[in-house]
């Protein structure tokens, strides 16, 4: 198999327009959560969410393509035979509300459509690829860096281009709110107090290389996505398998892939959606699969709310600079940790030893995913 | 390239429904999908069949008729089977219907039941925890013209040694999507010993083809399938 690198990542998010101002806010410690002002939330659990500041709709009615031009907009120039994925949930969702309470036409609804957000990418990027949409609900970019990656390692593409995004919408947040999954305050991701998760939006941009291309175009090749694991665990469509068992099977399929042991691992982006069944589905599966030894966990949730398929998209991104840095962010809102967490997490920075980082996601419909990151020292 | 067999198939059109070639399959057309019950697919009772949505029942039924075409639909224990589906609208019928409960009230009165079915994935994942399929779940929409892209990604995850076997195919409630009319149509594609009839292969060029004749796009593909 090829090696393939991460070039560039980059982020937009409710903490800042490019991945190095939300880094930093990060590891401030500071939260892009706070009221919702684009509709009326009197009637839902949570009137609160990370929106991306000053996100106006544009001529096309939607906040989506504003989002994504900030994203594409830090792209570098990308080779001709670029792969082209994209990866949301909902798309242009806001699109769809206004077209429903106006009784607009057909057309409105389907401009709100995943494949209408890959093809103002393609368009956007002059893509020879036309591109596909990935959906597997909160793990969507996560799978569809995975895909990419995959397609690189065997030699069916040189580079592959992931972009990601979802928005705040009336829409997601209503049904969050009937599911009773939101938390009325401010998400605390793996703290025993947690009730919920926080809607955040977001896009992030992810170019993945075989190295050889990487270093012709004198590109950076130190970090590596050297495994990746995709499973389903075949329990519920709006519950996780309490056991793990889904997402203890994509770990493990991704250290088979990267030909890791689970001692390689240095530490761990979860997915820490602040909800009480999630966060005890990943601990359960990350204590069967490390030990009980210091591995430092974080989840950006607390601070970025939940970008749905986005999320592994922007923590892969965010993964970039902690891997640089062997340092994690902080988890915004954790008090007093989940005892199953024990020390792992921590609401400060977190320096780790070591060079690989497990970044997971997981979802609606069982889905689960996970990537492992290598820094290499060049 | 690797031959793989296409251990099934199953599929609901405004023809009829049914399994593999033994059902007489006629393609997609104009017109109204039928009404399916659950005694069309399942043996016993099950009450989540028909609280679903129409996308996702649609989907689920193709899947589960492929898988029964197969012989797969019973088991044991779970399995690394991965299930892969391409569409075109998705779920934006119930996305609306959604919609609805949320406009009045200022969602008051928001389904958490219709909610649950606004993912495009979520009938991937009722029919991974039907039938133990824990391999990689995905719908994906493609702007490839040839509608095959998501036989190329079930193909990859064959020869990456990702699933033992892929559950693939196309599933839409329009006539916008890849089938050019409502319908769905799943593919069990497999490892084992590729049969003379449905032997699905992808030549060094990226070309695929059934049992030696080339699949140009997903209708010829259909057009196979139904001679």
């Amino acid at each position: 198999m090829k090696n393939v690198v991460i070039t560039h990542g980059s982020a937009v998010t409710g903490l800042g327009t490019s991945l190095d101002a939300t880094w930093e806010a990060l590891n401030d410690g500071r939260s892009a959560i706070a009221e919702v002002d684009r509709f009326n939330t009197d009637h839902y659990l949570a009137k609160v969410a990370a929106c991306v500041p000053d996100l106006a709709a544009d001529a096309t009615g939607s906040r989506l393509y504003p989002l994504l031009d900030q994203v594409l907009a830090q792209l570098p120039q990308l080779p001709q035979e670029t792969r082209l994925f994209t990866a949301t949930t909902k798309g242009a969702i806001d699109l769809l509300e206004q077209g429903q309470r106006d009784g607009r036409e057909a057309a409105q609804l389907q401009a709100s459509l995943p494949v209408t957000m890959t093809r103002w990418v393609a368009d956007k990027l002059g893509s020879a690829d036309p591109g596909q949409n990935v959906n597997a609900a909160c793990a969507s970019s996560t799978q569809a860096i995975a895909r990419g990656a995959a397609l690189i390692a065997h030699g069916r593409a040189n580079c592959v281009v992931v972009v990601c995004a979802d928005l705040v919408s009336e829409f997601v947040l209503s049904g969050f709110s009937a599911l009773q999954a939101l938390s009325r305050l401010p998400s605390r991701p793996f703290d025993v107090e947690r009730s919920g998760l926080t809607l955040g939006e977001g896009a992030a941009a992810v170019v993945l290389m075989d190295e050889d291309t990487a270093l012709r175009h004198g590109l950076p090749t130190d970090i590596h996505l050297c495994g990746w694991g995709i499973a389903n665990d075949a329990n519920h469509i709006t519950a996780p398998a309490r056991d793990g068992c889904g997402l203890i099977l994509a770990v493990e399929q991704a250290l088979t892939c990267a030909g890791l042991a689970a001692d390689d691992v240095a530490a761990i982006s979860a997915h820490g959606t602040g909800t009480v069944y999630n966060d005890m589905m990943e601990l359960t599966a990350f204590n069967q699969l490390f030990g009980d030894r210091h591995l430092p966990i974080n989840s950006i949730k607390g601070a970025l709310g939940h970008t749905l398929g986005a999320a592994g998209g922007l923590e892969v991104a965010l993964a970039l600079p902690a891997l640089r840095r062997r340092s994690l962010p902080p988890t915004c809102g954790l008090e007093q940790a989940e005892p199953l967490a024990g020390e792992r997490v921590k609401n400060v920075p977190q320096p780790f030893r070591g060079d690989v980082l497990l970044s997971t996601n997981s979802g609606f419909g069982g889905v689960n995913a996970a990537l492992l990151l290598k820094r290499r020292d060049g | 390239m690797n031959p793989y067999r296409i251990a099934g198939f199953g599929w609901v059109s405004s023809y009829g429904f049914g399994r593999g070639f033994s059902s007489g399959f006629s393609g997609f057309g104009p017109g109204t999908l039928p009404q399916l019950q659950r005694q069309d697919l399942f043996d016993k009772p099950d009450r989540r069949f028909g609280r679903m949505d129409p996308f996702s029942r649609l989907g689920l039924a193709g899947i589960t008729l492929a898988l029964q075409d197969a012989g797969m639909d019973h088991w044991q224990e779970k399995r690394p089977v991965a299930i892969l589906a391409e569409t075109y609208s998705g779920c934006l019928e119930t996305d609306c219907d959604y919609f609805t409960t949320v406009i009045p009230e200022h969602g008051a009165l928001a389904s958490p039941q219709l909610f649950a079915y606004t993912l495009s994935n979520t009938f991937l994942g009722e029919a991974a925890l039907r039938f133990g399929l824990t391999g990689c779940c995905e719908v994906v929409n493609s702007c490839r013209p040839d509608g095959l892209a998501v036989v190329d990604n079930a193909l990859d995850l064959l020869d990456n040694g990702e699933a033992e076997a892929v559950v693939v195919g196309f599933c839409d409630l329009d006539s916008y999507g890849v089938l050019q009319a409502p319908g769905s149509l799943f593919l069990v594609v497999d490892k084992s010993a590729p049969s003379a009839q449905l032997t699905l292969t992808r030549e060094a060029s990226g070309a695929l083809s059934l049992s030696g004749q080339p699949i140009a796009c997903a209708m010829a593909l259909v057009a196979r399938l139904k001679s």
